[in-house]
Order: C-alpha cells, then sequence, then structure tokens
C-alpha cells in the first residue's frame, strides 16, 4: 500500500503540472483542449529525439544529436519547443477563430480533430515505445517511500513547479493580468490589459507545462505516440475534480487522481483487475459531477 | 423532398466519388464498392445516431463507441456464441430479433445512465463524461473476460441472424463473387437507414422535434414555457444511443466476431467526421457524408504509398487517422455545416 502511494504521488504530481496547465487554458480562452494531450506526448517525444538515437520512419535519421546528447538541455529545449507549438496553435489557428467568433462547442471539436492529426503524425514517426537514455537506479528510501533517485527527484521538481506557479499567478504583474482576463474578458481590456496578448502567453505557458509533464510521465515510464491521450482522460478528471478553471483545484485534484489510480489497485474488488485502474478514477469523476458539478475548489457558478 | 442546389451538389459529389472508385482501382471494382456500402451503412446509422444528439439537440457525445458497443455486445451475449481465450459455447440463447430488441434499449438505456449526471450541465461536460465512459466501457469489456472475452472476443455467432438470409441475397452474392452474409448486413443496413429515417423524420416534425430545436437554440425559453428541457435532452441522449446500438449491432455481425478493439475512440471519431462532413442538423446528409468518407479512406492505401515505399498496415492507419483529424479540423473551420446542414440551423455556441 506505501508503495502504491508512491507512486500514487508521482502519478499525482504529473497529473497535478497537466491539470494546472489544462485549467489555466480553459479558464483564460474557455477551450476544452483535448490536444493537450499531444502537446504533452511532444515534450517527451522531442526530449527522445533530441537526446538520443532515435528511430524514425518518417524522417529516416538514425542518429540525430546535435546537442551531445545532453538530457538536462533537451529537456529545456523540448519545453521551449512546446511553447511554440502552443503560439502557433494560437496564433495561426485559435485567434483567427476567435477573432472569426466562432462557437466554443465548435474550437472544441476543432482540437479533437488536432489531437488526432498530431497524434498519428508522432504515429508515422515512430509507433514503438522507447524509453529515454537514462541507466537504471536502484530503488532507494525516502521518508516512506521507495522510489529510484530519479523519480524522487521529478516528485521535488514537480513541487517546485507548482510552489513557482501558484507565486506567478498571485505575485506577478502577468500573472495578475492572467486572473484578471479569467474572471472577466471584458473587464480585463478595460482595464487596459490586451487580452490578445494575455492569450497567447497562456498558451504558451500552458504548453510549456505541459511538455514538461510528458518528459515527467516519460522519465517514469516511456515514450509512447499516444501516452498523451492515454493520460488526457486522468487530466480531465483531476481537473473536473478540482473545479475546472481553477489553479489550485487542479493541483489538488490532479493529486488526487493520481493517488486514486495507485491505490485503487489495492482494494478488494480490484483484484487481479489491475489493468482497469483507470476506470476507477474516471468513475470517480462522474460522481462528482452528479453531486457537485463545480468540483471541489470551484466556485459555484450556473454550469447547466 | 424537395431538391435544392445543395442537394444535387451533394448526390452528384457522392456519384462522382463512387465514380472515382472504379477510375482507381482497375480490377475488383465490385467487391471494393461493396465493402464500401456496408461499411457506409453502418457508419452512415450511427452519424445519423450522432446527429440526433449533436445536430438536433446540441449535445456534445464523444462516446459513441460505447453506445455502439454496448448494444453489440448485449446483442451477441444473449444469442448464441463462444467467448473467450478457450472458446466456451453457449448455444442456447434468445432468438435473434428479441436479442436486437433488447440490445437496442440497452444501449439507449446506457445513454440514460450517462446522461443522468451530465446533461444538466455545460455542454463541455457532457463532451468529457461521455469520452471518459467510453473509456471505463472499453476497459471493462477487457477486463470482465469471462463474460465479454476480453481481448479474445466473441465469435460464432453469426449464424443466429444468417438463417434469416434470403435467397435473393445469396443469388446476388454469388452472380457477383460477394460474401453472402456481408451482403445481408449491407442489406439490412441500409433497410435500417431508411426506416430509422422515416422515423426521425416523422418525429422532428412533430411538436417534440421542435422542442427539441428550441432546446438546441434557447433552453431557457423553453423552459419559460414550461417543457421539461432536462428531460428532452434525455429522451434525445436515449434515442440517438438506441441508433448507435443498432448501428454496433450491425457492425459486430459485419465483422462476424468482436473485440476489445472492435470499439475503440477511433470510431467515434470517424462518426464524427461523417456526421459533419455529411451535414450537422441534417437527417440525410449523413448517408452522403458517409459514402463519400468511406471513399477517401478506401484510397488511403493509394496516398500512403505516395509517402512511404511499401507502406505497412501501421503506416496506412496513421495517414488514415491524419486525414480524419484533418477532415474534421477543416470542415469544422471553414464549413461546420458540412455538405447539406443549414448554416442558420446551426448554433455551434451552445450554453
Amino acid at each position: 500500500m506505501i508503495e502504491q502511494l508512491g507512486n500514487g504521488l508521482l502519478l499525482g504530481i504529473i497529473i497535478s503540472v497537466a491539470s494546472v496547465a489544462l485549467s489555466l487554458l480553459y479558464g483564460v480562452t474557455r477551450i476544452v483542449n483535448f490536444a493537450h494531450g499531444e502537446i504533452i506526448a511532444l515534450g517527451a517525444i522531442a526530449t527522445l529525439f533530441l537526446s538520443s538515437p532515435v528511430d524514425s520512419r518518417l524522417l529516416f535519421l538514425d542518429r540525430f544529436s546535435p546537442l551531445g546528447n545532453n538530457f538536462y538541455i533537451s529537456v529545456i529545449i523540448s519545453v521551449i519547443f512546446c511553447g511554440l507549438l502552443g503560439g502557433i496553435l494560437e496564433f495561426f489557428l485559435f485567434r483567427p477563430l476567435r477573432k472569426a467568433e466562432v462557437g466554443n462547442i465548435a474550437v472544441l471539436v476543432v482540437t479533437i480533430g488536432l489531437s488526432l492529426f498530431l497524434r498519428h503524425i508522432y504515429m508515422l514517426l515512430n509507433a514503438k515505445p522507447q524509453n529515454f537514455p537514462l541507466e537504471l537506479q536502484r530503488r532507494e528510501t525516502y521518508l516512506f517511500f521507495d522510489m529510484t533517485p530519479r523519480n524522487f527527484r521529478v516528485l521535488i521538481l514537480g513541487i517546485i513547479v507548482m510552489v513557482l506557479i501558484g507565486l506567478f499567478l498571485n505575485y506577478t504583474r502577468i500573472g495578475k493580468a492572467m486572473r484578471a482576463v479569467r474572471d472577466s474578458n471584458d473587464l480585463a481590456s478595460v482595464s487596459g490589459i490586451n487580452s490578445d496578448n494575455i492569450i497567447l502567453f497562456t498558451w504558451i505557458s500552458s504548453s510549456m507545462l505541459a511538455g514538461l509533464a510528458g518528459v515527467f510521465q516519460a522519465t517514469i515510464n516511456d515514450v509512447r505516440y499516444n501516452m498523451g491521450f492515454l493520460i488526457l482522460l486522468l487530466i480531465f478528471a483531476g481537473t473536473v475534480l478540482g473545479g475546472i478553471g481553477t489553479s489550485f483545484g487542479a493541483m489538488v485534484g490532479g493529486f488526487i487522481i493520481g493517488i486514486v489510480v495507485n491505490v485503487s489497485v489495492g482494494l478488494p474488488f480490484m483484484e487481479g483487475h489491475t489493468e482497469a485502474k483507470n476506470a476507477v478514477a474516471l468513475a470517480i469523476m462522474i460522481l462528482i459531477l452528479l453531486f457537485r458539478p463545480q468540483g471541489i475548489f470551484g466556485e459555484k457558478e450556473r454550469v447547466s | 423532398m424537395k431538391f435544392s442546389i445543395k442537394g444535387s451538389l451533394t448526390i452528384f459529389l457522392t456519384i462522382f466519388s463512387i465514380f472515382l472508385v472504379f477510375l482507381l482501382n482497375e480490377d475488383g471494382e465490385i467487391p471494393i464498392l461493396f465493402n464500401l456500402l456496408t461499411f457506409a451503412g453502418i457508419y452512415g446509422l450511427a452519424a445519423i445516431g450522432l446527429n440526433v444528439h449533436f445536430g438536433l439537440t446540441g449535445l456534445l457525445n464523444f462516446g459513441h463507441a460505447a453506445f455502439m458497443g454496448f448494444g453489440a455486445y448485449v446483442t451477441v451475449l444473449l444469442i448464441p456464441h463462444a467467448a473467450g481465450r478457450e472458446g466456451v459455447v453457449i448455444t442456447t440463447g434468445l432468438p435473434f430479433f428479441l436479442a436486437l430488441l433488447i440490445g437496442v434499449i440497452s444501449a439507449a438505456l446506457f445513454g440514460l445512465l450517462l446522461g443522468l449526471p451530465a446533461i444538466r450541465l455545460r455542454g463541455d461536460y457532457l463532451a468529457i463524461v461521455t469520452i471518459a465512459a467510453a473509456e471505463i466501457f472499453r476497459l471493462l469489456v477487457r477486463d470482465l473476460e469471462s463474460v465479454t472475452g476480453g481481448v479474445y472476443g466473441i465469435i460464432n455467432f453469426s449464424s443466429s441472424l444468417q438463417q434469416y438470409r434470403l435467397g435473393f441475397i445469396d443469388n446476388f452474392a454469388s452472380s457477383n463473387d460477394l460474401n453472402p452474409s456481408q451482403v445481408f448486413v449491407a442489406f439490412l443496413s441500409w433497410i435500417s437507414i431508411v426506416l430509422v429515417l422515416l422515423l426521425l423524420r416523422r418525429l422532428t416534425n412533430s411538436p417534440w422535434g421542435r422542442a427539441l430545436r428550441a432546446v438546441r437554440e434557447d433552453e431557457d425559453a423553453v423552459r419559460a414555457l414550461g417543457k421539461n428541457a432536462v428531460w428532452l435532452k434525455l429522451q434525445s441522449f436515449m434515442l440517438g444511443a438506441g441508433i448507435a446500438g443498432l448501428s454496433g449491432v450491425l457492425l459486430a455481425f459485419n465483422y462476424g466476431t468482436i473485440q476489445v478493439s472492435t470499439f475503440v475512440p477511433i470510431l467515434t471519431f470517424y462518426v464524427w467526421a461523417i456526421m459533419i462532413l455529411g451535414g450537422v442538423g441534417s437527417l440525410t446528409g449523413p448517408i452522403f457524408g458517409s459514402i463519400i468518407f468511406w471513399v477517401i479512406i478506401g484510397e488511403t492505401n493509394g496516398i500512403a504509398q505516395l509517402i512511404f515505399e511499401n507502406a505497412n498496415g501501421q503506416q496506412i492507419a496513421g495517414v488514415r487517422f491524419v486525414l480524419v483529424g484533418l477532415l474534421i479540423m477543416i470542415l469544422m473551420i471553414f464549413r461546420p455545416s458540412g455538405l447539406m446542414g443549414k448554416k442558420e440551423e446551426l448554433l455551434l455556441d451552445v450554453k
């Protein structure tokens, strides 16, 4: 059980980071981004691509290592690359849609198409699961949990990232502007905030966080073309649980979902059904929607 | 039915795309065309069901594959079949049409079960709930191997349907070198399309249909007039889910086996692409959308060969899904009403 709790914390931190990103984007733009998972996957795929020899079908590159395979530099470049993709998507796709006053529902369907498109581009690049070029490590004990030093570092780094996001949203000018646009786009515009720039910034930062979550996820498991799609539903569960659009709620919700997924393996009725562990988290999400649709920390608004 | 310019253009495009099949395939056109029409019929029916949700009522359903799967699994489990790794044979069972009826009704009830928590909420929540429910369904089917056969699936259930096969279908199949059981499924799916369309046409022109469209456009107004908007939405959700269940059964009998991999999320996205292509809110649109869609899908093999030398199955599938994603995006951006949809009927900003 304790071991599952450790795994749960790890998954929780990944889902948290990704949920905050999704929730931030939803809060500011009102877009439920189904392509979020593909940005997550891009973070991992780009890191793999930059840091190790890859076998790609589309690019026919046997070895591509301009950075001398330095893992950390690869991670930083990949995260920036994800941010760039987010910016490009906002600038060339979602901003024109917003200017044409296309409804939120239509934009949601566009993100579904985008997700399908990007995911299978990755699949054409390389469909085989691969691992980051990192050496194997032995598990060690930290407080109560057994985990590898690398995974422990992921956990600590994730917590630092969360604290930074919280500080950023509460104490910086641009963070405050983001919250202002989230609360009321019109009022923010009246106060002299350029909401287009804020939305662009939100896309970039949300995508960078997603890319980082992808790197975390791939460090713990492996890199697959559909890794983002597989985790996307858990991210939705975390976001909805905490309250969609809230940042703090998404953090807590993500943590809870990560722990629930792993601890549910130990439940009596789950014996021999470990594959179905995600179903428990998704069922909790549906139940939350039934009884408290605004989530744990969401403000009560009319959601019907 | 009035023939508008849009309608004639759509019919022209459909005929042209069928003509393309003859143009691009040098031999074996008849089996290819027939295969295409079978899938177009089954998926078209599913798209009609989805259109009841999205086009008529404005409900975002991304779990269509689960409704199809639910109908198919219930039906197949009620008739004689063999399931699982060992292929445990179950010889007793209900007659096919009774099982089909129960299957369709259970798919509709599954819709009710899902709709209850989600339908009171804003549209995007329903999208998340339905896609999550489809995943739960998939995980459960995989996990409950003793009943559903899990990844090994269910086989040997076709005969309960094929015993009703009519003589002229055998004749038609043998003279054209086709598989008679597939011909029968195709025949049934097109019959079902006609019946479902007749039913829907009657329903949409009834007070019920008008109330439903009113819900899509202004739910508060409907409430103010004393109609129960939530119950109306639930009814529509059940109706669409039932139609999806029927198409799922047809898909199962077309393959002759079902596994976990038969009803995966990608199936939902296919149906979405077909619906948007055919026209959101148009009753007959999905049929034409479906035919054109399957012509495109049928030719992805050729497109994949252009990109890769000797493309393998996975690459062809990848190219196909990339195309479907692009199709959904481009249509939704540039022509959200599809071929047959009416722009004024399309209020996509449903709250």
